[in-house]
């Protein structure tokens, strides 16, 4: 590294640092609007003491579980716990409520990982397709398709799925994981024949609204590039079809479709809720809307933190990626 | 040529976990996951439904009846009004190898008084102590007289006291050990929970060697399951799918008529519209139960003239239903000075009973057509059950069955007046009093001969009936599918719990 490159390196050693600052505040407020609204969902105390329980009994739980004490000190008590890596225990399970949480993300994380892998292959592929034959009867059929990728809502677009091919055809399961494997503390689908049949359907309907998005992007992309001077010098230096298209023009499309691929990745994540309630994915999804029927505090505001946590961490790495891939961006 | 190798390698993977792992031998499908696996942390019929087969109580509940007969305990008499004694059977080991003896039943019921074990502190509570003469023997001395105690006793399972004072909370909460029928194996959250058969179960080992229970909690994709046969038994039909289920050729569809009854409950506060009897008869009278019946429940729910179910102690045959007649309402309605109405709330729940929601609005238009002038509330159960508890609306939909099949149990529960320090009424959510009635129910509780009280029960019930205390409406009934062909005989309990070793 040269001397003249310190600068720069200092630089965004600092934006870093800025960057991580900003999202330690956003958590904080994340944090503290969480804990007010909850103030408003219900009280705990009439699930956790059981349903015959007279006052009496409701008052030693509200004290067993330090529920008596004013709202800015069980504030108080919880970011120290949360600094300590500790969120406190399910009011409905009695169990660890980050653990509880950390044990069904594996099925959420591959979930959304095959889902933005079809839909980033897919949906370029298909993007490249619409935007060399823009006239051709594919092209159409898959531009309207698209429209209703984007415009039907997941659930519908599920159900359709679970319709078609668990019930009529009966090619594919309808729900669950399938035969998992555990490796080390990860618990996978993705190595198993029954595993990769299970996640299909699921995978499908997660990536039908992002297929569209990144299809759009990239025919957009497609046509721009296509129209610049340094391909119709591809193209007269008499290189093949494939190479003009693959190699020179959908690189430089790719840069945007890659970012939304991205920062929609985290979304996935946090908002597979839908998707997984349809499918009884055992995913976080799942759990935190199973949880909030069950007003389980602890767990919906540790889900809540670590998922405002996954979306903050991408969004940084998809700056930094984004000074890689492209060197004139500069932070200041 | 590596390539090649890459290639194997991952078809190796796929295959081995695929050959180490055969189905299960029965596969249920229910409606509801299992919160927790301490048999004392939950009071659901879900959970005590899954807890059942890893645990046995002193005492069991078979179906199809429901008669109440011995499991741990092999007799069991009630003393005098406080004190209840069991004989314990003998030669009973837990999974884990440890025998089974009294010190194990002191053990699970003292653990029921702290409020971090358990979710049954009103009934660790009830209890002043216990003691155990010998290994074999448990006495119970209640604080004041609990005539049902011993009706609960299928539903109070029993832990293993060393083990559980070892291990942790996290694993005493997620992994079962009990004498039960089947042996817990894995509980995947969210997918599954395996099990297989005890085979030194005191009642002989179970016919399914080994079972799955898969809980799927949208109706569609638990229907689905069904369709795609990957679920042999599936509870919680829904009413708009069983039409459909009942005509797949693979299938057959089983209703069973449920203990819940769905009721109206009414305030008598003084002050209100509700503290005139003609008002609440006239409520009564609006209601057109049999369309409902028809319309919404789709022909599945039996009409109901009181609260508890037939095979409940303090049932009388000899109640009738106020039966519709709009007229007779309009004209209670002008006698008790309402010709033009009064503003009324139809609160219920949206997500707790079958077509909950539903009926409200129903009951909600049979107001408006004898002129009262009415607003519909309706809101999930989280909220809902908080603010019933809060005495917050006069008037609303519930249901209601007794787990311990004792009327007794529900009025000082649901009909009492509502009194903290006796923790009599905790869920007299209306706030309905009745001074004669609270003075019935105390004197019931100390009555020893059967007979003699079922008797008090019956007629504790037919005033709240003749009072209107309560506007029942049905009683639900339960869907199960069963798929055809392979041979499984399986008859549905009216508490919803799916017992697997009752399944032959």
């Amino acid at each position: 590294m040269g001397p003249r490159e310190r600068p720069q390196f200092t630089t965004m050693a600092s934006y870093i640092l800025r960057r991580v600052l900003q999202g330690l505040l956003v958590l904080l407020a994340v944090s503290f609007v969480c804990f007010c609204l909850f103030r408003y969902t219900g009280d705990p105390v009439l699930m956790l003491a059981g349903k015959y329980a007279t006052q009496e009994e409701r008052e030693m739980v509200r004290h067993a579980y330090g529920l008596d004490q004013p709202t800015h000190i069980q504030y108080i008590k919880f970011l120290g716990g949360a600094l300590k890596g500790e969120f406190g225990k399910s009011y409905v399970s009695q169990v660890d409520a980050l653990d509880t949480i950390l044990e069904r993300f594996p099925a959420t994380f591959e979930l959304a990982l095959v889902a933005i892998l079809i839909s980033f292959a897919v949906g370029v592929g298909m993007g490249i397709v619409v935007s060399i034959w823009p006239k051709g009867c594919v092209s159409r059929i898959l531009m309207s398709g698209s429209l209703l990728g984007i415009s039907i809502p997941t659930f519908l677009t599920g159900i359709l799925l679970v319709m078609l091919c668990s019930v009529y055809l009966e090619i594919l399961p309808a729900f669950g994981r399938g035969d998992t494997v555990q490796l080390g503390p990860w618990r996978t689908g993705l190595l198993t024949l029954d595993g990769l049949k299970h996640i299909i359907l699921p995978a499908l309907t997660l990536s039908s609204y992002q297929l569209a998005v990144m299809m759009r992007l990239t025919r957009a992309g497609m046509r721009e590039v296509m129209g610049e001077e340094y391909i119709k010098t591809a193209w007269a230096k008499g290189l093949s079809p494939a190479k003009v298209i693959l190699k020179h023009a959908l690189r430089n499309v790719l840069i945007p479709v890659v970012t939304i691929a991205g920062l929609s990745f985290g979304e996935l994540i946090a908002f597979s809720i839908v998707t997984e309630t349809i499918f009884q994915w055992p995913g976080m999804g799942n759990l935190l809307l199973t949880s909030i029927f069950e007003t389980d505090q602890p767990i919906i505001v540790t889900y809540i933190m670590l998922t405002s946590c996954i979306i903050l961490f991408i969004n940084i790495l998809v700056d930094l990626l984004y000074a890689v891939l492209n060197p004139k961006i500069r932070y200041n | 040529m590596k390539r090649f190798a890459v290639v194997a390698l991952l078809l190796g993977l796929l295959a081995l976990p695929s050959m180490a792992m055969a189905k299960a031998d029965l596969v249920i499908a229910t409606d509801a996951p299992p919160k927790s696996m301490n048999p004392q942390a939950y009071s659901s019929d879900a959970n005590y439904s899954y807890m059942s087969n890893f645990f046995d109580g002193l005492l069991q509940r078979k179906s199809p009846d429901g008669k109440l007969t011995p499991a741990l305990a092999t007799e069991w008499k009630r003393l005098d009004p406080l004190t209840w004694e069991f004989k314990l059977r003998k030669g009973v080991k837990f999974h884990n190898g440890n025998d089974f003896n009294a010190e194990d039943v002191k053990f699970t019921f003292e653990r029921m008084k702290d409020p971090k074990y358990s979710r049954f502190l009103n009934f660790g509570n009830s209890i002043a102590g216990i003691e155990t003469p010998d290994p074999y023997t448990v006495i119970f001395k209640t604080v004041k007289p609990v005539p049902w105690f011993a009706e609960t006793m299928h539903q109070n399972f029993i832990v293993d006291k060393e083990s559980s004072l070892k291990r942790d909370d996290g694993d005493y909460n997620t992994r079962p050990i009990g004498t039960g029928a089947y042996v817990f194996d894995e509980w995947v959250k969210g997918s599954y929970v395996k099990m297989h058969a005890n085979p030194d179960y005191w009642e002989g080992a179970p016919k399914y060697k080994t079972v799955e229970i898969r809980p799927i909690t949208e109706d569609a994709t638990r229907f689905a399951a069904l369709a795609g046969r990957q679920a042999d038994i599936v509870n919680g039909v829904p009413l708009t799918l069983a039409d459909r289920i009942a005509k797949m050729p693979n299938v057959d569809v089983i209703a069973r008529p449920a203990r819940r009854c769905i009721y109206l409950t009414v305030s008598n506060k003084p002050g209100t519209p509700f503290a005139d009897k003609r008002v609440r008869q006239a409520l009564a009278y609006a209601i057109n139960e049999d369309e409902i019946i028809d319309k919404v429940m789709h022909g599945m729910a039996t009409k109901a003239a009181q609260i508890p179910d037939v095979a409940t102690k303090g049932y009388d045959a000899g109640i009738k239903r106020l039966e519709y007649n709009p007229e007779k309402a309009k004209q209670l309605l002008a006698e008790a000075g309402y010709a033009d109405g009064f503003e009324i709330s139809v609160v219920g729940p949206n997500d707790r009973y079958i077509n909950d929601e539903k009926i409200c609005e129903a009951v909600a238009k049979y107001f408006a057509k004898v002129g009262l002038k009415v607003s519909l509330d309706v809101k999930p159960k989280s909220i809902f059950f908080d603010e019933t508890a809060e005495f917050k609306h006069p008037f609303y939909l519930v249901g209601w069955f007794d787990g311990s099949f004792d009327f007794g149990r529900s009025a000082e529960k649901l009909l009492h007046t509502w009194n903290k320090e006796k923790g009599m009424g905790a869920y007299n959510g209306a706030v309905y009093s009745n001074p004669a009635i609270d003075d019935l129910i105390i004197k019931s509780s100390s009555i020893i001969d059967p007979a003699e009280r079922n008797k008090a029960l019956q007629q504790i019930n037919r005033m709240a009936m003749e009072d209107v205390a309560w506007i029942p409406l049905h009683y639900q009934q339960d869907l199960y599918a069963v798929v055809k062909g392979k041979n499984i005989k399986f008859s549905p309990r009216s508490d919803r719990w799916i017992v697997v070793k009752e399944i032959q």
